[in-house]
C-alpha cells in the first residue's frame, strides 16, 4: 500500500483534465453566443437596393439576421453556409453594417445573394442598439424577439450546436 | 526509532505542516481578494454592501454620456437593465458609446463609483469608419 | 500554387516525426540500428517543415489573399516586416510558428548530442511525438493553408494599427522560443524515465538547454511588459491577468529548476525535485497553451475558439503530462537519493528554494483555476485581482531572499556556521536593517510589503557586495553569473517596491496657454497641432515642461490621440520623458465642451530599473551558459 501511495499523485492532473473536459463539452459552451430574449430595437433603414424604407412591421415573423459588410473578409467564408442555408429555406435578412451601397451590391452580384433583402445600416446606429462589435454576427428573431446573438462566423458546427436546438424548442423554419 | 528515521520523521511533520499553514494563509488570501462580476440585470437583483467593491460588465448606453471637468458618468446597460457610473481620470482608448465594458468599484448610493474601466477588445471583427459626426 | 506545396510539404513532415517516433519505440529494448535513422528521419522532418514555414513567409509577403488567415490578418498596404509578423498574429499562424520553434529546438539537440548518448534515439521520439501530435492539431483543427477559392479577395482585413508596433511583434517568438526550449528537458528526462536506467547523468545534458530557454522566455516576458506600459495608457507593467499568469508560471518553474539542476548534478541529491521540475515546465506551458487557445478564460487577449480545439489540446496535453508523471511517479523510489541532505548546507537552502516556487506556481495556478472552478460550481463569475497575487508573492519573495542570502557562501553537503558576530551575514543585516530604517523615515512608508521590500532588495545587494569584495581582495573563486542574476533580483525587489510605494498620477484639466504647477514640475500646453497621416488624423498636444529645480533644463512632451480612417479606431499615443529616477508619462483624455482637455500625468518611480534588473538576470544566465558550453 506504501508502494502505490504515490501514485495518487496523479489525481490532481487528471482531476485537471477532467475538469476541464466538463467545461468544453457543456452546451453553453460557446464563446461568441448569448441568448438573451430581447425585443429587436425600433429602426428605420432603407432597403440597400430597391431604397425602400423598411422599419420593424417589415420584417419577417422567422428570420435570421446576418450582420456584414464587402470590406469583412470573414463573412466572405460564412457566405458558402448562408447560401446553404437560403436553399433549405431559412430566411435571411441581411444588416448591411457601415458599408457603402455600392460596394455591398457589387459584393452580392459577384458571390451571390442569401439575402431576401438588406438594411442599409451605413452609420451602425440599428446595429449599436442591438449590441453588434464586429462582423459577421447573426441574430435569430422570433416575432421580433431575438432568440439568439451569435458574434462570429456561422458555420454547420455553430448551426447544429447553437441555433438549432433553440430552433427547434420554438418550433421555427417548419 | 533510530535517529535517521526519527530526523525523517521530524522534518516531514515540518514539510506537512508547514504546507497546511501555507495553503490555509493563501485559501484565506484568496477568499478575502474576490471580485464579483455582474451584469446590470444581475445588479438588480442582488444585494450588494454598500463599501464591497464588484465588477460591473456591458455597454456603454447611446446618449448616456457626460463630461463634467475631469469626472465623467455615463450609463452601462444590457439591454435589460441600466446602471450608472462615475469616474474620474481618462477613459482607455476603446470607450465609446456601444462599446462593451467593464466597470471595477464601489457602489454607492445605486451608482457605481469606479475606480478602474476596462474596454473590451474585439480583436477579429473591427468596423471601418465611415464619417460619423462626433 | 505554393500554398498548396506548403501545405503538402507540412503533411509530410508530420509523416516523417510519426516515423520517427515509431522507430525510437523499437530502440528502448536495444535495437542500435534504429537509433541513427530515428536521428536521420527526424532530421528530414525538420527540414520539411522548415520549408512549409519559409514558403508560407513568401504567401505573406506576397500577399496571397486566396489563403483565408492571410486575408484575415494581413494587408497590401502594410510594410514587409507587418506582412511577416502577421503570420503569429492570430491563433493558426502562431501555432505554426509554435510548431517551427518546436522543431528548431529539436533539431538542434538532435544535431548537437552525442550519437553515442544512450537516451538520444528515445528523447528524440518523444520529441517527434510531441512535434506530430502539434502537426495534426493544426492540419485538422486550426489549418493555416485553408483557402478562399474561386475568387480570392482583392485585399487582405483592415489592419489593427495597435498591432503595428516592433515590441508587441517580436514579443511572441521570444516567448514561444522560451516555452518551447524546455521541451528538451521534458523530452530527454521522460526518455530517462521510460528507460529507468538511474546510471545515465541526464542533468549534465539538460543544463544548458535549460538554461538558454529560460534566458529566451524571460526575455520574452520582459518584452510584453514593457510593450504593455507604453502602448496601453495605464502605466503599469503587470495585471496579473489570466493570460499573463500562464505565461508566469513556466518561468517560476523554469527558474526552480535551472537551481535544482545545479544541485542535483554536484550533490545527487534532489533528483526527484528536479525531474518533477522538468516535467512542470513544458506541461505549464501546454497549460498555457490550452488555456489560450481553448477559450476558456474570456480574457482581453485570449483568441476566441470553439471547443473542438480545446478539446483536442486537452486531450493531447493530457496524454502527455499524465503519461510522463506516470512514468515519473513509477520511478520514484529509484530516483530519491539514499543521502540526506544536511541542515544548513547549500543544498538545504535550495530545497527550501524549490518549496517556495512551488508555493508560488501554487498560488498563481489558484488564481487562474479558481473562477473557473467557482463559475462551475455555482454559476457566478468572479475574479482574482492583483490584490490576491500581491499578498501572496510579497511575503514568498521575502523568504527566498532570506534563503538566498543565507546560502551565500553556505557549503555544499557540510553545514556551516551562520550567524557568528563577525560574519558577512550579520554585516548585511544590520546595514540592511539600518537603510531600511532610514528609507521608511525618509518615505514616511510604513506599509509592511515596503519594509519588506526594501529590507530584502538591500539585504541581497549588500550581501554580494561584500561577497564580491571579498573574494576579489582574497583572490577567491565565487560564481560569477550567479552573483549577477541575484543582484539583477535585488535590483527587482527594490524596484518593484520602490515603484509600488512612490508612484502617483494627478488626472488634470487644462487649455492652451495654461500651466499647470506640479510638485516638481511646470506642465505648460502650448498649443495643439493637427497631424494627417496617410492612414490617421491625430489631435497633437504639444507641453513644455520645466523641472522647478531646475528652470533651465526645459524639454518637451507631446501627447497624442489618433484616429485611424480604416477601422474608426482611436489610440491614445502617451508621452513618456525618461529620467534616471523616474517616467514622466502624460496621456490625452477627451475633451470638453469648454474646449479643455483632460490630461493624466503620471509619475512612475523606477520603472525603467524594473526591465534593466530583468536584463541583468538574463545576463547572469548568459553568462552561465557560456561558462557551461565552454566546459563542454
Amino acid at each position: 500500500m506504501k508502494n502505490l501511495l504515490r501514485f495518487f499523485i496523479l489525481i490532481i492532473p487528471i482531476g485537471g483534465i477532467l475538469f476541464f473536459y466538463n467545461i468544453l463539452t457543456e452546451d453553453k459552451f460557446y464563446p461568441g453566443a448569448s441568448f438573451k430574449n430581447t425585443s429587436v430595437p425600433q429602426f428605420e433603414l432603407l432597403s440597400l437596393q430597391s431604397k425602400s424604407p423598411l422599419i420593424n412591421d417589415d420584417l419577417n415573423n422567422e428570420m435570421l439576421l446576418n450582420v456584414w459588410a464587402s470590406w469583412c473578409i470573414t463573412c466572405r467564408i460564412e457566405h458558402g453556409f448562408l447560401m446553404k442555408l437560403k436553399s433549405e429555406g431559412i430566411t435571411i435578412t441581411g444588416l448591411n453594417y457601415k458599408d457603402e451601397a455600392s460596394d455591398a451590391i457589387d459584393w452580392l452580384n459577384l458571390y451571390g445573394n442569401p439575402y431576401n433583402y438588406n438594411l442599409h445600416d451605413l452609420k451602425g446606429s440599428l446595429a449599436l442598439d442591438m449590441g453588434v462589435t464586429g462582423a459577421p454576427e447573426t441574430f435569430l428573431i422570433k416575432n421580433g424577439v431575438v432568440l439568439v446573438h451569435y458574434s462570429g462566423e456561422v458555420n454547420q458546427a455553430i448551426w447544429d450546436k447553437v441555433f438549432l436546438p433553440i430552433i427547434q424548442d420554438n418550433e421555427m423554419f417548419k | 526509532m533510530n535517529k535517521i528515521r526519527k530526523k525523517r520523521l521530524v522534518s516531514v511533520l515540518a514539510l506537512v505542516s508547514t504546507s497546511f499553514l501555507g495553503v490555509f494563509l493563501i485559501l484565506s488570501a484568496l477568499n478575502s481578494n474576490l471580485d464579483y462580476f455582474y451584469t446590470p440585470s444581475e445588479l438588480m437583483e442582488v444585494e450588494i454592501p454598500q463599501n464591497k467593491r464588484v465588477k460591473l460588465g456591458g455597454m456603454v448606453e447611446k446618449n448616456s454620456v457626460v463630461r463634467n471637468g475631469t469626472n465623467i458618468t455615463f450609463n452601462i446597460t444590457d439591454y435589460q437593465e441600466t446602471i450608472s457610473v462615475s469616474f474620474n481620470g481618462v477613459v482607455p482608448d476603446l470607450f465609446k458609446e456601444g462599446s462593451g465594458i467593464v466597470a471595477y468599484g464601489k457602489l454607492i448610493n445605486n451608482r457605481l463609483v469606479a475606480e478602474n474601466i476596462f474596454a473590451k477588445h474585439d480583436e477579429n471583427y473591427m468596423p471601418p469608419s465611415i464619417e460619423i459626426s462626433s | 500554387m505554393i500554398g498548396e506545396v506548403s501545405h503538402f510539404f507540412s503533411i509530410l513532415a508530420s509523416g516523417l516525426f510519426f516515423l520517427s517516433f515509431v522507430f525510437s519505440i523499437r530502440t528502448y529494448s536495444g535495437n542500435h540500428n534504429l537509433e541513427v535513422l530515428v536521428s536521420r528521419v527526424f532530421s528530414y522532418g525538420f527540414s520539411f517543415i522548415l520549408i512549409s514555414f519559409l514558403l508560407y513567409v513568401w504567401l505573406a509577403i506576397q500577399s496571397d489573399f486566396s489563403i483565408r488567415y492571410i486575408a484575415e490578418h494581413s494587408n497590401k498596404d502594410l510594410p514587409t516586416f507587418y506582412k511577416i509578423s502577421s503570420i503569429w498574429s492570430a491563433h493558426e499562424g502562431s501555432m505554426f510558428l509554435w510548431i517551427l520553434f518546436l522543431a528548431g529546438w529539436s533539431q538542434l539537440f538532435n544535431y548537437s548530442l552525442s550519437k553515442n548518448d544512450l537516451l538520444k534515439a528515445p528523447a528524440i521520439g518523444v520529441l517527434a511525438f510531441i512535434i506530430f501530435g502539434f502537426l495534426i492539431f493544426l492540419l485538422f483543427t486550426s489549418n493555416p493553408f485553408e483557402t478562399i477559392l474561386p475568387i480570392a479577395p482583392t485585399n487582405g482585413a483592415d489592419i489593427n494599427p495597435v498591432l503595428q508596433d516592433p515590441a508587441l511583434v517580436i514579443h511572441p517568438p521570444f516567448l514561444y522560443l522560451g516555452y518551447v526550449g524546455f521541451v528538451i528537458a521534458f523530452a530527454y528526462n521522460t526518455a530517462f524515465l521510460i528507460k529507468g536506467d538511474m546510471q545515465i547523468n541526464w542533468e549534465s545534458v539538460i543544463r544548458s538547454w535549460s538554461l538558454a530557454a529560460w534566458i529566451l522566455l524571460t526575455i520574452g516576458i520582459s518584452l510584453g511588459s514593457w510593450w504593455a506600459y507604453y502602448e496601453l495608457g495605464w502605466g503599469g507593467y503587470w495585471f496579473w491577468d489570466p493570460v499573463e499568469n500562464v505565461a508566469l508560471m513556466p518561468w517560476l518553474a523554469g527558474t526552480a529548476l535551472i537551481h535544482s539542476l545545479y544541485v542535483s548534478s554536484r550533490s545527487k541529491v534532489l533528483r526527484g525535485w528536479t525531474i518533477l521540475l522538468s516535467i512542470s515546465v513544458f506541461s505549464l506551458s501546454l497549460f498555457g497553451a490550452f488555456i489560450v487557445r481553448s477559450g476558456i478564460i474570456d480574457s482581453v487577449h485570449a483568441f476566441a475558439n470553439d471547443p473542438q480545439r480545446g478539446l483536442y489540446l486537452l486531450a493531447f496535453s493530457a496524454v502527455l503530462i499524465t503519461s510522463s508523471l506516470t512514468f515519473y511517479v513509477y520511478r520514484l523510489p529509484q530516483l530519491v537519493s539514499k543521502n540526506l541532505v544536511v541542515a544548513k548546507s547549500k543544498e538545504s537552502f535550495l530545497t527550501i528554494n524549490n518549496i517556495l516556487f512551488a508555493a508560488a506556481i501554487f498560488a498563481v495556478m489558484l488564481g487562474v483555476m479558481y473562477p473557473l472552478i467557482f463559475d462551475y460550481l455555482y454559476d457566478e463569475r468572479i475574479s482574482v485581482g492583483p490584490p490576491y497575487y500581491n499578498t501572496i508573492f510579497a511575503p514568498l519573495t521575502f523568504l527566498a531572499s532570506a534563503f538566498l542570502v543565507f546560502s551565500v557562501g553556505s557549503l555544499w553537503q557540510r553545514s556551516s556556521k551562520l550567524f557568528f558576530l563577525k560574519s558577512f551575514l550579520s554585516m548585511s543585516i544590520i546595514f540592511a536593517l539600518i537603510v531600511t530604517m532610514f528609507s521608511v523615515y525618509f518615505y514616511q512608508e510604513y506599509q509592511w510589503w515596503f519594509i519588506g521590500g526594501i529590507f530584502s532588495g538591500f539585504l541581497i545587494l549588500i550581501r554580494y557586495f561584500f561577497l564580491i569584495v571579498d573574494s576579489f581582495m582574497k583572490k577567491n573563486y565565487f560564481n560569477k553569473s550567479s552573483a549577477t542574476a541575484h543582484i539583477g533580483l535585488g535590483v527587482l525587489i527594490l524596484a518593484t517596491t520602490l515603484n509600488a510605494a512612490l508612484s502617483y498620477e494627478k488626472i488634470i484639466n487644462i487649455k492652451p496657454g495654461e500651466t499647470y504647477k506640479g510638485d516638481a514640475y511646470e506642465f505648460f500646453l502650448i498649443d495643439f497641432d493637427l497631424i494627417n497621416e496617410s492612414n490617421y488624423d491625430s489631435v497633437q498636444a504639444k507641453f513644455s515642461v520645466k523641472p522647478i529645480d531646475s528652470p533651465k533644463e526645459v524639454f518637451f512632451m507631446f501627447p497624442e490621440k489618433r484616429k485611424y480612417f480604416i477601422r474608426g479606431q482611436i489610440t491614445s499615443e502617451s508621452a513618456i520623458k525618461i529620467t534616471p529616477l523616474k517616467d514622466i508619462y502624460m496621456t490625452l483624455g477627451d475633451q470638453l465642451e469648454s474646449g479643455y482637455w483632460v490630461v493624466n500625468i503620471q509619475y512612475n518611480f523606477l520603472i525603467r530599473w524594473i526591465w534593466i534588473a530583468a536584463a541583468i538576470m538574463c545576463f547572469g544566465g548568459f553568462t552561465a551558459l557560456i561558462e557551461r558550453l565552454r566546459k563542454s
